[in-house]
């Protein structure tokens, strides 16, 4: 009887030592920012930005978007700056370097570090985001200033072009 | 696995020596009777596992009293400081602790032992601080990297209460020395949390798991010092 509590004992050692309570769920960490596109034209209605390739100044493209057609896309913020430089180039013609157009949008924000989980650790969120444009294929685009950025649920900047 | 290993070697070294105690045990007399008295004792699990793991560091004093032919008054007392390593933050809890509570021996002894199988219960409280040591912010990808931030946001004066409920052995070795492996399951009753952060692990109830319940074991050496026998 001994022995069987014994062993009894040293499996429920083993087990409690080796247990993961709290995996962290990607959404749960510190968020994108989420653009649209729509048609200048059209206000309401979802237009693709053809062969769209984005990246940060001084970074590789974003994998999401090598030369792709998308109506929207996540773009992650530099959380150790307050600001991020982005380049969104496009092409509604063909694949020719001529008809590439190009435009940027400086995003510039405070952060804020919060505390999600033990498997999480800390996410940033933006404050008092606001968005410059450069010339380029962007007609307009609204807000131009966001409160926060704390989640992504939904699209935070519509995009017109 | 090392650790394991050691669990085991230990486990048999119980059984082994309490089989030759058993063996060597006089019955010389029909009225035996039952020694009553002040068990102090100490958890030798704590510098084991400090000495394997550098993390970890703690010491603690058991004692027992016996009231009844199958009850115990029991406690613990002892320190521990742990650093608790994440994907994304370390911290260093440190503190004391402080339990007291009931032992049930359920074991039927045969005449002149005082083997214990026992269950019982605890009330348990500890005062810490906790040490954000370094972080770094979980960004959710890989194209912007961030920085580890080295910290020293110290949360002082945290506290936590809960309860346990313990079981194990204690097998009289030698007389009157007693050698004791226990398990603790424990649900937290109340815990303060630091700022912007979390109580990760708390002195005497271990890592804070999701649903704020713990484990613990101890292997204990304890003494007694009979004071009276009836």
């Amino acid at each position: 009887m001994n022995k069987n509590i014994l062993y009894f004992l040293f499996f429920v050692f083993v087990f409690s030592a080796c247990e993961k309570d709290d995996i962290c769920l990607v959404d749960a960490t510190t968020p994108n920012l989420i653009l649209r596109f729509y048609d200048n034209a059209n206000p309401s209605t979802l237009k693709n930005a053809e062969r769209l390739s984005v990246w940060a100044e001084g970074k590789d493209t974003l994998s999401t978007s090598i030369n792709i057609s998308l109506d929207s896309i996540a773009i992650p913020l530099n959380p150790n700056t307050t600001q991020t430089v982005y380049h969104f180039k496009r092409n509604m013609v063909d694949g020719n370097i001529p008809n590439n157009e190009y435009n940027t949008l400086t995003i510039s924000y405070t952060t804020e570090e919060v505390y999600i989980s033990r498997s999480c650790g800390f996410k940033t969120i933006y404050n008092n985001v606001n968005i410059t444009s450069g010339t380029g294929w962007i007609q307009s685009y609204t807000p131009t200033t966001l409160t926060t950025i704390d989640n992504e649920t939904s699209a935070h900047v519509k995009i017109f072009h | 696995m090392k650790q394991a290993h050691m669990l085991k070697y230990f486990i048999s070294l119980c059984l082994v020596i309490t089989s030759l105690s058993n063996y060597a045990q006089e019955k010389d007399s029909t009225s035996y009777k039952n020694p009553y008295g002040l068990r102090l004792g100490i958890d030798i699990s704590k510098p084991i596992l400090g000495m394997i793991d550098s993390n970890s560091s703690g010491l603690e004093f058991v004692a027992d009293y016996r009231i009844t032919k199958n009850w115990y008054i029991a406690g613990e007392f002892g320190t521990q400081k742990e650093i608790t390593v994440e994907d994304y933050t370390t911290s260093t809890s440190k503190g004391t602790f402080f339990k007291v509570g009931v032992n049930y021996n359920a074991y039927k002894n045969l005449l002149g032992m005082n083997n214990e199988v026992y269950v019982g219960m605890r009330y348990a409280t500890s005062i810490f601080d906790q040490t954000l040591d370094s972080y770094r912010i979980n960004t959710g990808s890989d194209y912007f990297v961030s920085n580890t931030i080295s910290s020293s946001s110290r949360s002082t004066d945290l506290n936590a209460h809960w309860t346990e409920f313990v079981t194990g052995i204690k097998v009289e070795a030698f007389k009157n020395l007693f050698l004791g492996l226990g398990f603790s399951y424990k649900i937290m009753l109340n815990l303060k949390h630091p700022d912007n952060f979390k109580t990760l692990y708390v002195p005497g109830f271990n890592r804070v798991f999701e649903t704020e319940t713990g484990f613990g074991f101890n292997y204990t050496i304890s003494y007694t010092i009979p004071f009276i026998n009836k």
